[in-house]
């Protein structure tokens, strides 16, 4: 093997970006419970997902790189509530690659200087995609920023706070959207075989000394990637849904790597306080409001989602009861490692067969997935971390935990000097499920296409706002040119589909949309 | 045998779990027995001769070495002793027949005669969400999907108390709003069951350690309690609401 593939900085950059993606991977598992469901084998699904992705995310994103670079993605990513976001990029894309790399491991079935091309590679991908996405607050991931995501520039931001119907516990609106949310939650949990990655949460952002906006994204909620929604949820119209909520008198001082909050005092109902309803995908242009042209509108939109969302979950939850074990399994194993399929749709190179079948690869190991062992190995991989290859030096405190452990193993820096190592695991291989075949309907913002249609579209839409003139002009050139023509031609763009800002541009200031709201 | 990288390991040893370090031993022996025969290095064999040569059969086999030692596995998906029954340990409190005397019982459940009330506390519990009243209803184990489907043809019965011990968001997803209150013996107030209750309204107390409660009885949970918070688990402040069960009319 080449040793001159391979350069010490690179090795030096991998191993701090998988050492970041350990410690916040171990703290936000031992600060959440097990996940358990009576319905699904959850931790059967779970180690299967994870050795599909080490099998097979390199080349898929290798190949999504062919029609786009991650960091453009990220870019992508900043305008839309599609599921790039969190948990999906910011968490699961290094963290279950490097969980199914671990789990191989303690099988014998790797060395830790194997594949390390792709180990680099895939590391590489979620860094050039994490720092784009967070662009705006300058940070790698939201552990880094102290639990925070203020992925949003000004103008959506500005569009979003002027934009919202302002509501109170008891009225219509609360309700409406209070119950909307309550379902739509559930149902995304249902959607993603009791996992959380359907739901995301980001911000806070400071609306008022007493208020804070925090949006809530619903996604994969149509009939779209998943085999198991198609027919069911039909009539659910959007796709991606996100609610904008202000709050009042409650800080969020925790919003992190899986998209959820915490807030001092805990969060209420009664402390929402407005709220506003938005879908978008990457064919939109950014955020589309749904029901905003009016209070009543919204309520009544909140109300109709709702009996949607609530028909399609007792429709698939009886789908659910019905299958085999190994549908379950393929179900929740294929909803993980097709966390980050949403990439593929960006770049217009997705193909069903990469994100919705389970690798060969990978099967082999199903027979093992019975639920003590699935339990056992999964509760010591990611909160004992327990298993031998974990275990490093004794004078070792670990983050959080104090303990002689790591939960990924780096990549030797002996393999600069001599010691044998491996690049690749090699391509996509073919892959099999027990599930229907998908239907050829994936629900968009341009309405139900086959998926030729959607990739075709995919390549060849640039959302306005991201148009090349406006790419680079972030909120520190606007600090210093604002009203400019350009400055103003690029907040008109977001600004288009406002209720009360369009045309507005860029010389207005937090307190102008206060006053301008009434 | 060929012997493994990981075979010289300074700091790793085993496993903690039994069941785990006895598969991923027989898995270890299975790739040094197909490295030793297949000939090749290991550049040749990890990414392309092991892809044939470490096969499904080798896994079956590893699951069928501990059941003939005489294991029975634990299960957690409904669907897993009721496809295998052979391979789990039985599945109580699933059935109708099961369900007239199956209880949880917890080692740690906080018990003691009935108050002046008539109250007789049977357990503990955390609260999700600050209520003005106490919760007040009758006790319905729901351990697997059939009973959920039961319920959501028939209709959930009027004040029903859900007594779970799943913690997530699917089992009773059909149903979960037409609760009166949850008793949920897993998770915290931050699980998937807690978030979805206390975005339904729905009192509930997670993580219930409890004792003798069956199903039919009369319960009051204790949601006038404060919530337990993210700081109180990470702090290990104790927390909690009571549960009692009440006289039978």
């Amino acid at each position: 093997m080449s040793q001159n593939r391979i350069s010490y900085a690179q090795l030096l950059e991998t191993n701090n970006l998988i050492q970041t993606c350990s410690d916040e991977t171990y703290w936000l598992c031992v600060t959440r419970t097990v996940q358990e469901s009576k319905l699904f084998p959850v931790p059967a699904y779970m180690m299967l997902s994870y050795l599909m992705a080490f099998y097979r995310y390199p080349s898929l994103l290798r190949k999504i790189e062919s029609g786009m670079l991650a960091e453009e993605i990220g870019d992508r990513a900043r305008n839309m509530g599609m599921k790039i976001q969190n948990p999906s990029i910011g968490w699961a894309l290094p963290g279950f690659y490097l969980l199914g790399r671990e789990w191989l491991i303690n099988l014998g079935l790797l060395k830790p200087t194997d594949a390390i091309e792709d180990v680099i590679y895939v590391m590489d991908f979620w860094k050039r995609f994490q720092l784009s996405w967070h662009r705006n607050d300058g940070h790698i991931t939201n552990k880094e920023f102290g639990h925070r995501a203020q992925i949003l520039p000004e103008s959506r931001l500005q569009v979003f706070h002027a934009d919202m119907y302002d509501c109170r516990a008891g009225d219509e609106l609360h309700q409406a959207a209070q119950a909307f949310m309550a379902s739509a939650s559930q149902y995304g949990f249902l959607i993603s075989c009791e996992s959380r990655i359907s739901l995301h949460n980001s911000g806070p952002y400071k609306l008022a000394d007493d208020r804070e906006l925090i949006i809530r994204d619903f996604m994969d909620l149509s009939e779209s990637d998943f085999p198991w929604l198609d027919d069911v949820a039909k009539g659910v119209p959007h796709n991606n849904i996100t609610v904008t909520m202000a709050v009042k008198d409650c800080h969020f001082y925790l919003v992190d790597d899986w998209g959820s909050f915490e807030s001092q005092p805990g969060f209420k109902a009664e402390q929402l306080v407005g709220v506003g309803l938005y879908t978008s995908d990457n064919l939109s242009d950014g955020y589309m409001p749904v029901g905003m042209d009016s209070r009543e509108e919204l309520i009544k939109t909140f109300r109709s989602l709702n009996d949607k969302i609530k028909d399609a979950t007792t429709q698939l939850w009886k789908r659910i009861a019905g299958w085999k074990r190994d549908q379950m399994i393929d179900a929740g194993a294929i909803t993980y490692f097709a966390i980050i399929k949403d990439l593929s749709h960006v770049a217009g190179v997705y193909d069903v067969h990469d994100w919705m079948k389970i690798d060969e690869r990978a099967e082999r190991f199903r027979p093992l997935l019975n639920d003590e062992f699935s339990r056992d190995a999964l509760g010591e991989l990611v909160g004992l971390v327990s298993h031998p290859s974990q275990q490093v030096m004794e004078y070792t405190m670990a983050q959080h935990s104090n303990k002689p452990t790591r939960m990924y193993s780096n990549i030797p820096y002996a393999v600069l000097k001599g010691e044998p190592y491996t690049v690749t695991c090699g391509p996509v291989y073919p892959g099999v499920t027990c599930l229907p075949e998908k239907k050829d309907a994936y629900n968009t913002t341009r309405g139900t296409i086959t998926l030729a249609e959607y990739n075709r579209l995919s390549q060849e839409t640039v959302p306005p706002v991201l148009a090349e003139k406006y790419r680079y002009l972030c909120d520190n050139w606007v600090k210093y040119h604002a009203g400019t023509p350009l400055a103003d031609d690029m907040y008109k763009v977001d600004q288009a589909h406002s209720r009360r800002l369009k045309g507005k541009g860029s010389m207005l200031k937090r307190a102008d949309i206060e006053k301008l709201r009434g | 045998m060929a012997k493994l990288y990981v075979d010289s390991d300074k700091f790793g040893y085993q496993a903690a779990s039994p069941t785990v370090e006895a598969f991923h031993s027989a898995i270890k022996d299975i790739v040094r027995t197909k490295l030793a025969k297949s000939g090749s290095d290991w550049a040749s064999f990890v990414f392309d001769k092991s892809y044939e040569l470490v096969a499904a059969s080798d896994m079956r086999n590893v699951e069928k070495m501990l059941l003939d030692a005489g294991h029975k596995f634990d299960w957690s998906a409904a669907i897993s002793p009721r496809e295998r029954p052979d391979i789990y340990k039985p599945a109580a409190g699933t059935s109708d027949a099961d369900l007239k005397t199956f209880s949880f019982e917890h080692p740690d459940a906080k018990t003691a005669p009935a108050d002046k009330e008539g109250r007789e506390l049977r357990g503990i519990g955390d609260n999700v969400a600050k209520f003005p009243n106490n919760t007040v209803g009758i006790a319905h184990y729901i351990r697997s999907p059939d009973q959920v489907l039961k319920y959501l043809t028939e209709g959930v019965p009027a004040d029903a108390i859900a007594v779970i011990d799943d913690s997530g968001g699917t089992l009773t997803a059909p149903i979960l709003e037409h609760f009166k209150g949850v008793i949920c013996a897993g998770g915290s107030t931050r699980s998937h069951l807690g978030i979805l209750t206390r975005e339904y309204g729905v009192p509930c107390l997670m993580n219930a350690r409890i004792s003798g409660i069956r199903n039919g009885d009369p319960v009051e949970i204790e949601v006038t309690a404060a919530a337990k918070t993210a700081e109180a688990y990470q702090k290990g402040v104790e927390m909690t609401a009571n549960i009692w069960r009440l006289k039978r009319a």
